[in-house]
């Protein structure tokens, strides 16, 4: 070490650091899934109380199996998404994770799922063979669906009352227009029909798919038509410019502030699980919600449930998979899960358990359940996951939506950058 | 500075007096092989991290930026089409033109507002640390999300700038969604930061010897032209290095423009910041390479106009021994 140089210790250094570096990518392999101590990684999303909820059912679980641990990973929405990124890019994704609706086809392109077929300890007995089959992905089950929900229209209650308005028993897009021109127009309390929500994914699929089209076609391409779009903007551009929307400054952006707006809209458009959540930050108010509008000539089968699903890792260890396996078993068909973390991300696709959840469900989740069991009632035709590519969809149609609420292009200008962008992202990937 | 100048030219002068060259010093008068085995030591783990951190995804970026990587699957080397494709990509000039006004705006801004509160706090204010502080502070935060949340709520439609506009009959919409007040709604948040470079000034300020001051006056100069031909020559320096400093941050801004604008760059790419935008398409597009090739000509930009403000510099900042 006396003789040590400027130049040897530079060298070393380099040769050493670049040594660490490489045996950290080495244990970034495809074989690096797995906790440290051999527990089971489970990554989900959501806020501070979904966390905590799941984190005392992860106890739960691990009580009931003391033989499995299990490495909680957590995030925000959006983070969790970036860290799924580059967990992915470095092979280092959980054992089993919960999969943002835009990526689904993206995860199982880049070979993230793993075949659930065979696994003994997965308990899918619950589900019959047609669920099981609508559960599958171009044919394969790599995937389960951990939640579902369908697009609702959520009405205060309590407005319609004081404001004597009554929500007619069919709903059609023209009528309801029709309706909340004159409600914001009659009622004397300042209160608009709606929020301005062309943002909304789900009710734009089923909007679409009245249309006889879809968002996503089978063989990974967008299905709506540019058509289709422009209707769809143009329904609410003419709510908009007749005051019966919030604007997008009072609502804080086209993706509206439920916070900002909430207690200033006869109703909005929203997801069936939404109102658990939503309806506790106006607790003066009454909340309830029902199938979205129907075109008087809608296609049959236009109704659908969304699943939202989870997976298992393809590079779980063979000698993990059985943990694993018995971790997405919990998810699916616990009660004391489920009565922990309640209906807030959505009824579980367990009948069997949402029938025995039902007597300790508050009111608020029962409009939840009245309004899974009757769309799930519905004729359905399938429908298929957003492709690699279209990730950025959401973003694409948001700025589409600011050229034409600030006046810069026009609804079939719009609806054809909006398309030919979407395509054209699909088609880089 | 100049007491910096003073002691450059003392030491020039000490060993042989002045007008003779200093003499020459050897290696035995150096440290010693020990002590420069003990610095190495201690440099070690800086220079790990920089290697393995650092050095490393520079050097993976740099390759990247030749190819075409989705993060899923291997890269495929193509050339220099990511930089093709910028020239033709209207988001990335949009975000060239946004990070520029940026840039332009809010660090002379910021820089004036640190000059005007440092001379302000230079004149032997009671509780000066206390005003130092309190000034400081924003600079800690300025970059959190919390700010840049905080930040939504007072431009918001009915957040407190509408509020008091309100007092003086103006009814304005959400500045946050009206693509020509946006930006100025973060150049405002940068120019509130301006502790950081306020702190630099103060120290530089106390560096002016009082006797220049105590000259002038006696030679009839008002307070103005002290300020012009005293107070900013001397304090030259300290503008050119917070110059550099806050123009590399400006250039860097990202976490402000993310949260102020939900991550989109909107309303119409108003807010749309060079490195929001090498986020989206690295993170939220899986466009990797694209995005290393965006990353690598930010630092280039940067690298340019970090060198061309230092040969400008020449022609206006004095280091005093000049």
């Amino acid at each position: 070490m006396a003789d040590l140089t400027r130049r040897s210790f530079l060298t070393w250094t380099g040769v050493g650091a670049l040594s660490l570096a490489a045996m950290t990518l080495a244990g970034c392999g495809p074989s690096g899934s797995g906790g440290r101590d051999g527990s089971v990684r489970f990554a989900w999303w959501g806020g501070a109380d979904r966390q905590r909820a799941y984190l005392e059912g992860l106890d739960a679980f691990t009580a009931a199996n003391p033989d499995i641990k299990v490495a909680p990973e957590f995030g925000d929405y959006d983070a969790y998404q970036e860290r799924m990124t580059t967990q992915m890019a470095a092979r280092d994704v959980p054992d089993v994770f919960w999969i943002p609706s835009p990526a689904v086809l993206t995860y199982r392109d880049a070979g993230l799922y793993r075949d659930l077929e065979g696994i003994d300890g997965l308990d899918l007995s619950a589900f019959g063979a047609d669920q099981i089959e609508s559960f599958r992905l171009g044919g394969e089950l790599n995937t389960l669906p951990k939640s579902v929900f369908s697009p609702v229209v959520r009405y205060n209650a309590t407005f319609l009352e004081e404001d004597g308005v009554t929500l007619p028993e069919q709903l059609s897009w023209d009528g309801l227009a029709e309706l909340l021109v004159d409600y914001t127009k009659e009622n004397g309390s300042g209160r608009v029909g709606t929020t301005y929500g062309p943002y909304h994914d789900m009710p734009f699929e089923s909007f679409l798919r009245q249309r006889g089209e879809d968002l996503w076609t089978e063989d990974g391409r967008l299905g709506a038509s540019v058509d289709g779009v422009a209707a769809w903007i143009d329904w609410w551009e003419k709510l908009r410019l007749a005051g019966a929307t919030t604007t997008v400054s009072q609502q804080d952006g086209i993706e509206p502030s439920w916070a900002q707006v909430g207690d200033k809209v006869l109703l909005t458009f929203a997801n069936s699980n939404h109102i658990v959540d939503d309806a506790q930050a106006f607790p003066d108010y009454t909340f309830d919600q029902r199938d979205v509008p129907a075109a008087e000539d809608a296609a049959a089968g236009y109704h659908f449930t969304y699943y939202s699903r989870f997976a298992m890792y393809s590079g779980v260890p063979d000698d993990r998979v059985e943990s694993a396996a018995a971790l997405m078993s919990f998810n699916l068909n616990s009660p004391e899960l489920l009565g922990l973390v309640g209906l807030s991300a959505g009824a579980p696709p367990n009948a069997s358990l949402l029938d025995a959840y039902e007597p300790d469900a508050s009111p608020d989740e029962q409009k939840v359940i009245t309004v899974t069991r009757e769309i799930a009632g519905t004729e359905q035709r399938p429908r298929y996951e957003a492709p690699a590519g279209s990730g950025s969809w959401r973003d694409l149609m948001i700025r589409e939506l600011e050229e034409v609420t600030l006046g810069q292009k026009s609804v079939p200008d719009a609806a054809a950058a909006f398309v030919e962008a979407v395509e054209g992202e699909i088609a880089g990937a | 500075m100049m007491a910096l100048a003073q002691k450059t030219a003392g030491r020039r002068q000490a060993p042989g007096g002045p007008g003779k060259p200093p003499p020459r010093t050897t290696r035995s008068a150096g440290p010693s092989r020990g002590q420069g085995l003990v610095a190495h030591v201690f440099l070690l783990p800086w220079m790990i991290g920089m290697v393995a951190v650092t050095a490393g995804p520079l050097v993976a970026s740099a390759v990247l930026a030749f190819t075409d990587y989705d993060l899923l699957s291997a890269p495929q080397f193509i050339g220099l089409d990511n930089f093709v494709r910028m020239a033709g990509d209207e988001r990335f000039w949009a975000a060239v033109r946004v990070t520029l006004v940026y840039v332009l705006v809010s660090v002379p801004l910021q820089l004036g507002f640190a000059l005007f509160l440092a001379v302000v706090l230079d004149k032997g204010l009671r509780g000066l640390s206390l005003y130092r502080s309190a000034f400081y502070l924003p600079s800690l935060l300025g970059g959190s999300v919390a700010i840049a949340i905080l930040w939504r709520q007072i431009f918001g439609e009915n957040g407190l700038v509408n509020h008091v506009l309100g007092w003086f009959g103006l009814e304005l919409g959400s500045w946050l969604q009206d693509p020509s007040l946006a930006l100025s709604t973060l150049v405002v948040l940068n120019v509130w930061t301006f502790g950081s470079p306020m702190v630099i000034f103060l120290a530089g300020l106390r560096q002016i010897p009082e006797e220049l001051y105590e000259a002038s006056m006696i030679d009839g100069a008002g307070r103005l032209r002290r300020f012009w031909s005293i107070t900013i020559p001397l304090l030259t320096p300290i503008i050119f290095l917070n110059l550099i400093l806050q123009m590399i941050s400006a250039f860097q801004a990202f976490t402000q423009a993310h949260v102020v604008s939900g991550g989109s760059g909107g309303p119409l790419d108003s807010t749309l910041f060079y490195t929001l935008y090498i986020y989206q398409r690295g993170f939220v597009n899986f466009d990797m390479g694209y995005a290393s090739a965006m990353a690598w000509v930010l630092l280039l930009v940067i690298a340019a106009a970090t060198a061309a403000n230092f040969l400008v510099s020449r022609r206006w900042v004095y280091y005093g021994d000049e």
